[in-house]
């Protein structure tokens, strides 16, 4: 076979994989996107029991006001409702770790009891605050329940810190992170709750 | 060349098998891309020689592996979110085997290459994902949660170097098994 024929095999089959692959992409990609939404929404909505809603409320965010807070920074809210009515709201807290930025999303609901926690980014030292980051996880399991007066603010820190929590082994820095982030949480929705809530002014 | 192929199919035998459900689905997909570029190349193989016939192999590989990425992400995207590096390495599995000349094997020779190859795949999938979940199956489908046979499992065997240490294991089972088989009288010197 002469080079020229062989050189317009090679360029054929070339135009043909690429728009073989184009117009897959092409008709793959509104099914794709809705499939990540999906799969993102589902990730962060199991901090909470997904009998709870039945709404999406990664579509409804909210606008927080003042959200630096005394430990960490609060950079997104959700309200989860069940015919109207909301039942929880959902904060993402940003906070620095023991290695860097602790990302968290705390679940409350419309009493200001905690109905969950779950990281959403961190970076601790793997095998030791790293821990943070396993989902479920017995430690922030500890902290459900919990609400801003129960325990008191002197009870919201580590035993250590003659708190009323215990500690992720090793990693003081991370649970103390940890806990003032969640303590935060509680406080600002406690200071917000009508406007968080919906039913307020 | 055995070894160049042998050491490049480690990296998804040991990569891309913490579960059973993925082994079974990389397992899928190396088949799948690798029986379509074999149909693919043969009548090509005859017609190009050379620098053209490696160029044609490697546009080809680029286009399933891509291909089957897309459809991956459309039906499967769990799964290929956390399998996408071995998904893209199976253009590299085809490029070395056609460079390597695996395909001119006679066909019933490959096959069952790939169906032993296949089958350690699920076994080293099925044991690590028993040994580091202490269950079978899960993933495998929405309506059954897998078969959980003890609550809490040895993390280590979940990540890399367990599947290492597992596949060493296996080996030396596999020798000790075949020495025992072969009749080996030991001889007294005096």
């Amino acid at each position: 076979m002469n080079r020229s024929a062989s050189v317009a095999t090679v360029v054929l089959l070339a135009l043909v994989g690429v728009s073989a692959t184009y117009v897959l992409q092409r008709s793959s990609a509104p099914q794709i996107a809705s499939e990540q939404r999906l799969l993102d929404s589902r990730k962060l909505l199991d901090v909470m029991p997904a009998a709870l809603y039945d709404n999406q409320p990664l579509e409804q965010p909210l606008t927080l006001a003042e959200p630096a807070l005394r430990h960490s920074t609060l950079s997104g809210g959700y309200r989860a409702t069940r015919s109207g009515q909301t039942v929880a709201v959902l904060l993402r807290s940003r906070s620095e770790g023991y290695a860097g930025t602790l990302e968290l999303l705390i679940a409350i609901d419309a009493n200001g009891k905690l109905l969950g926690v779950k990281t959403l980014e961190q970076r601790e030292t793997p095998g030791l605050g790293g821990y943070i980051g396993e989902w479920p996880n017995a430690w922030l399991q500890a902290f459900v329940g919990k609400s801003r007066t129960e325990p008191t603010d002197a009870g919201w820190a580590l035993k250590k810190d003659q708190g009323q929590f215990d500690q992720i082994a090793g990693a003081t820095i991370t649970s103390r992170a940890a806990i003032d982030a969640i303590h935060d949480a509680l406080r600002y929705f406690d200071e917000h709750r009508a406007l968080l809530l919906g039913t307020g002014p | 060349m055995k070894r160049t192929v042998n050491l490049l199919m480690l990296v998804p035998l040991l990569g891309a098998t913490p579960t059973f459900s993925a082994a079974l689905g990389i397992t899928l997909m190396l088949s799948a891309v690798l029986g379509v570029f074999a149909v693919c190349m043969s009548p090509l193989r005859e017609r190009l020689t050379g620098t053209r016939a490696l160029l044609a192999s490697l546009i080809l590989a680029a286009t399933l592996t891509s291909c089957a990425d897309i459809v991956a992400q459309r039906w499967f995207l769990p799964w290929q979110q956390t399998s996408e590096l071995y998904i893209g390495l199976i253009a590299l599995h085809c490029v070395v085997l056609e460079y390597h000349g695996a395909f001119r094997d006679p066909v019933a020779v490959s096959f069952k290459r790939c169906a032993m190859f296949g089958a350690l795949m699920l076994v080293v999938g099925g044991l690590r994902e028993i040994i580091g979940y202490g269950s079978l199956g899960r993933g495998l489908s929405e309506h059954w949660p897998g078969l959980v046979l003890f609550p809490e499992g040895l993390r280590l065997i979940t990540l890399v170097p367990g599947a290492f240490v597992l596949l060493g294991l296996l080996l030396a089972a596999r020798q000790a098994w075949t020495r025992r088989n072969s009749v080996i009288k030991e001889t007294h010197r005096p």
